[in-house]
């Protein structure tokens, strides 16, 4: 067991350095140089050519990304903390330590002072979104997936089939028309501060529905079609030829069975709800993680960028081994190997 | 008229009088040269506008909050946007203040005094201010603020407006990696900046220069305070109305009134902006809930779906704000002016301006000169007419026209909607577009060194800001790159001008040359628009897209 961690730990920092190269050399090819981004548009050449130099922005870009891995562990201080940079840049944690994103371009802050409260924020978003997405995708998933091809299979499937391909910026324009506009009981926007006279839970009514319409139907197709294919199996039709009932049925021998596939997906899910929530922030005015790394890579905030990279990908690391330790203890088969 | 007024405002007032010049227009041009507001207006004959009585009536106390994108204000000298400056704008002010009528007045200032030959101007700081920390305002800080724009190393844009008179480029001696000189900039004498006592400073100009008040006027202008170095956050100090006391990059800013402001208001106890991010339609559903009480700009599309709230005023202002399509004039395709001639000649602006503004714009002529700019000269109207740029395609050497990309921004929407109405235009002369949007931030990388794109220019009170900024040959901000003699020699003479005939004469000669042979082709000026809840008292909307919270209250 702590050989298979540990091998997962090595493959997460191995995933995370490709990762994070990777946006350094895509960011390479965005217009747009650090110096020119910290001074605007107006600054002139002769400006943006004297600070390109103070930041050493002109290294190859291997050279760089060393410096900025180097930041990163905490083995060089951030060049751009230096005062001769004329930046004004500090950080109250330090110039030199383990986990220092650096200096966002975009917000003239650490990242570390940004990020972690917005991703915060989405947490709280997708962790509520999930709550209600969890319960009611294995509901409709399993009501659909017991008698395929049913009266009940057609409509539930018919529902989700519908709210999974309405897409968020439809559903939400419809609900703020609906519920702000026409019938004014909820806030059209979540700055996530009550200082409008709206209380932060009614906030977060609107944007949770629109991830829980787009995000659970698709979740409940993937159970009902797990659902299925287990209820077709021999010991499942011998359970009922031994005259169990269809509650015990379900809930004693074909549930387990048929969430072990789903369960993958389920985990899948948070990903989607910590990086895919771009547009119902955008909509709803949310600050989160989704809206600070659109901003960022519309901005070409390296900085940003890369922490949110990393962020992500330890998420998806993490939510994956999750997937195969829950894995393990669903099915026996695998726990032996 | 006392001895400090300037020589040239008895000519002013004879013009005015026998009708060379209008009274807006002498308005103008007499606080230009320092008369303060209040004469100026006694001697127009115009009635002065009635903003001492008023305010008084304004309740009192209360909170606004403002729906605007809140982006970083690290320092004050570096603002490069409306929206950033207006954070610092309730906390840090200027010496100067351009009203909604485009005149000047002393703002931090209590007089200017400007010397015939236009390059000595000296300023007179009023000595009941003090900063929110109880010093009082001095010489020292201003000299300190207008020293640190003018260095480069700072990178402010006052270094672009200020060259030519305040500071100079000169050869380092040392060459840059492609053997080309390697230029600087640097104050023209130690004596450019001059501090006469704790309340005077004088400006010792290069170059004659009448556009200074306006130029202290400019977005990263603020007077901060020396000591806290250049950084602006909340606790900053400032001689403003408000304190800050919160910010959060993106999410939103908070304001504490102070007691002790020198100047009008505040009314308002508490000021809040609110960041609701780059979807329009945040905005309006942040309206409709009213989680904001108004907004810092509204386009077109959300004005018309919000006239239908009742509780929602809307407030429009025409501006000289504009879009520029510029070619430059070295490409292949666009040496040749008759080209460019074309391509002005292609447009329908009324049809751009009902598309791509809904209306809420007038037609510009090409020449970056608004009719509400004080200089402006009317010349002769030309409308769109296809066959004639054809034909001057054909002889330029393009009978089937060329293809061609063109640079631009998706957001504001209003900017990529004008790009396609043009392409589409042009198509009609055989110029075939392709449109190329780049997000703003990379956008402004490479705005003036794409050969063919679609540039916004903010409002600016005076043209011959605009004009000495972007078509001067090697201008700071000449995104054309655009070289003309002529036209820099008829700008210089501009700038040095006081009679208003004459100017209007030289502007008209300059206007000429930009229809004849200049880079841009210009659609519209643009009216701007916002909405305010109609509880919101006090509230005018400023061409320049600042707001002033002081001057705002809120009936309950």
């Amino acid at each position: 067991m702590a050989k298979f961690l540990l091998k997962r730990l090595v493959m997460m920092v191995v995933t995370m350095l490709c990762a994070s190269f990777l946006v350094f050399a895509v960011c390479e090819f965005t217009p747009g140089s650090v110096a020119r981004k910290s001074l605007g548009p107006y600054a002139t050449q002769q400006q943006v050519d004297l600070l390109s130099e103070k930041l050493k922005a002109n290294d190859p870009l291997v050279v760089r990304y060393g410096r900025w891995l180097g930041v990163l562990v905490g083995a060089i201080p951030d060049p751009l903390q230096d005062p001769d940079t004329g930046l004004n840049f500090s950080d109250p944690r330090g110039a030199q330590y383990f986990g220092n994103f650096g200096y966002s371009t975009l917000n003239k802050l650490p990242v570390n002072d940004v990020i972690w409260d917005r991703l915060g924020n989405t947490a709280i978003l997708a962790g509520l979104a999930f709550l209600f997405i969890v319960p009611l995708s294995i509901l409709f998933g399993i009501l659909s997936g017991l008698k395929e091809g049913g009266k009940l299979d057609r409509v539930l499937s018919v529902i989700c089939i519908t709210f999974t391909s309405i897409p968020e910026f439809a559903s939400s324009v419809f609900l703020v028309t609906l519920f702000v506009i026409l019938w004014p009981i909820l806030p059209g926007t979540s700055p996530l501060n009550s200082d409008g006279g709206w209380p932060i839970g009614y906030q977060l009514i609107l944007p949770v529905a629109v991830l829980v319409i787009y995000d659970f139907g698709y979740v409940a197709r993937m159970i009902r079609v797990s659902m299925i294919g287990v209820m077709e199996r021999p010991y499942i039709r011998t359970a009922i030829l031994k005259g169990m009932s269809t509650r015990q049925v379900v809930l004693r021998h074909a549930l387990r069975n048929a969430m072990i596939a789903p369960f993958t997906v389920l985990l899948l899910q948070i990903n989607f709800l910590i990086s895919g929530v771009v547009v119902t922030e955008l909509v709803f005015a949310y600050p989160g993680f989704g809206r600070l790394i659109l901003d960022a890579s519309l901005f070409g905030d390296i900085a940003t960028l890369e922490a949110a990279t990393m962020i992500t990908v330890a998420i998806a690391v993490t939510t994956q081994l999750l997937g195969d330790l829950g894995y393990m203890l669903l099915d026996p088969r695998i726990r032996v190997k | 008229m006392d001895k400090t007024t300037h020589s040239y405002i008895p000519t002013l007032v004879d013009q005015m009088q026998t009708g060379a010049i209008g009274r807006r227009d002498f308005l103008r041009k007499a606080t230009l040269l320092g008369l303060s507001a209040a004469a100026a207006y006694g001697l127009s004959g115009l009635p002065a506008p009635a903003t001492a009585a008023e305010p008084a009536a304004l309740p009192k106390g209360g909170n606004l909050r403002i729906g605007m994108r809140c982006m970083e204000i690290k320092d004050p000298h570096l603002v490069d946007f409306a929206e950033k400056s207006n954070l610092i704008r309730q906390v840090c002010e200027y010496l100067t203040f351009t009203d909604a009528e485009n005149i000047t007045h002393p703002s931090l200032l209590e007089k200017w005094e400007v010397s015939d030959d236009l390059k000595t101007w000296t300023l007179h700081l009023r000595r009941d201010i003090s900063w929110h920390s109880g010093r009082p305002l001095t010489a020292d800080d201003v000299v300190w603020n207008l020293r640190r724009v003018c260095d480069p190393a700072i990178g402010s844009s006052m270094l672009g407006l200020f060259t030519g008179y305040l500071v100079e480029d000169y050869d380092t001696g040392e060459k840059n990696a492609d053997q080309s000189p390697r230029m600087a900039s640097r104050l023209w004498s130690e004596n450019a900046i001059e501090k006469v006592d704790d309340y005077t400073v004088r400006l010792n100009c290069a170059a004659p220069q009448i556009a200074v008040p306006e130029h202290l006027y400019h977005y990263p202008m603020f007077i901060a305070d020396p000591a806290d170095g250049g950084v602006f956050g909340p606790g900053a100090n400032g001689t403003g109305p408000f304190e800050m006391v919160e910010y959060t990059v993106g999410k939103g800013a908070k304001y504490k009134a102070r007691a002790d402001y020198w100047g009008e208001g505040p009314y308002l106890d508490t000021f809040e902006f609110v960041d609701l991010g780059d979807n329009p339609g945040a905005s309006i559903a942040a309206m409709a809930s009213r989680q904001v009480d108004g907004l810092s700009e509204a386009d077109a599309v959300q004005i018309n779906s919000m006239r239908n709230f009742p509780h929602v005023a809307v407030y429009e202002v025409q501006t000289t704000q504009t879009v520029v399509a510029r070619m430059h004039p070295e490409i292949e395709q666009f040496k040749d002016k008759r080209v460019r001639q074309a391509m002005r000649l292609a447009v329908d602006r009324d049809k751009i301006i009902q598309t791509a503004l809904l209306g809420a714009g007038t037609p510009a002529e090409d020449h970056h000169v608004a009719p509400t700019h004080p200089e402006y000269a009317a010349l002769p109207k030309y409308g769109r007419d296809v066959e004639k740029a054809r034909q001057l395609l054909a002889e330029a050497g393009y009978p089937d026209g060329f293809d061609f990309d063109m640079v631009t921004r998706p957001d504001p929407i209003w900017e990529l909607n004008t790009a396609q109405v043009l392409a589409e235009q042009f198509k009609d002369i055989g110029v075939r577009i392709n449109i190329k949007a780049l997000p703003s931030a990379q956008y402004w990388e490479v705005w003036k060194t794409t050969p063919f794109s679609l540039t916004a220019w903010g409002h600016r009170s005076l043209a011959i800001m605009t004009l000495s900024l972007a078509y001067r040959s090697n201008a700071a901000w000449n995104e054309s790159n655009y070289a003309n003699p002529e036209l820099d020699k008829l700008l210089t003479e501009a700038e040095g001008i006081l009679d208003p005939k004459e100017r209007s004469k030289v502007m008209a000669k300059i206007e000429a040359i930009m229809q004849d042979d200049g880079p841009i082709v210009q659609p519209f000026w643009r009216i701007f628009s916002t909405v305010m809840d109609k509880k919101v008292q006090g509230f005018e909307l400023h061409p320049s897209q600042y707001l002033f919270a002081h001057q705002y209250a809120v009936s309950a």
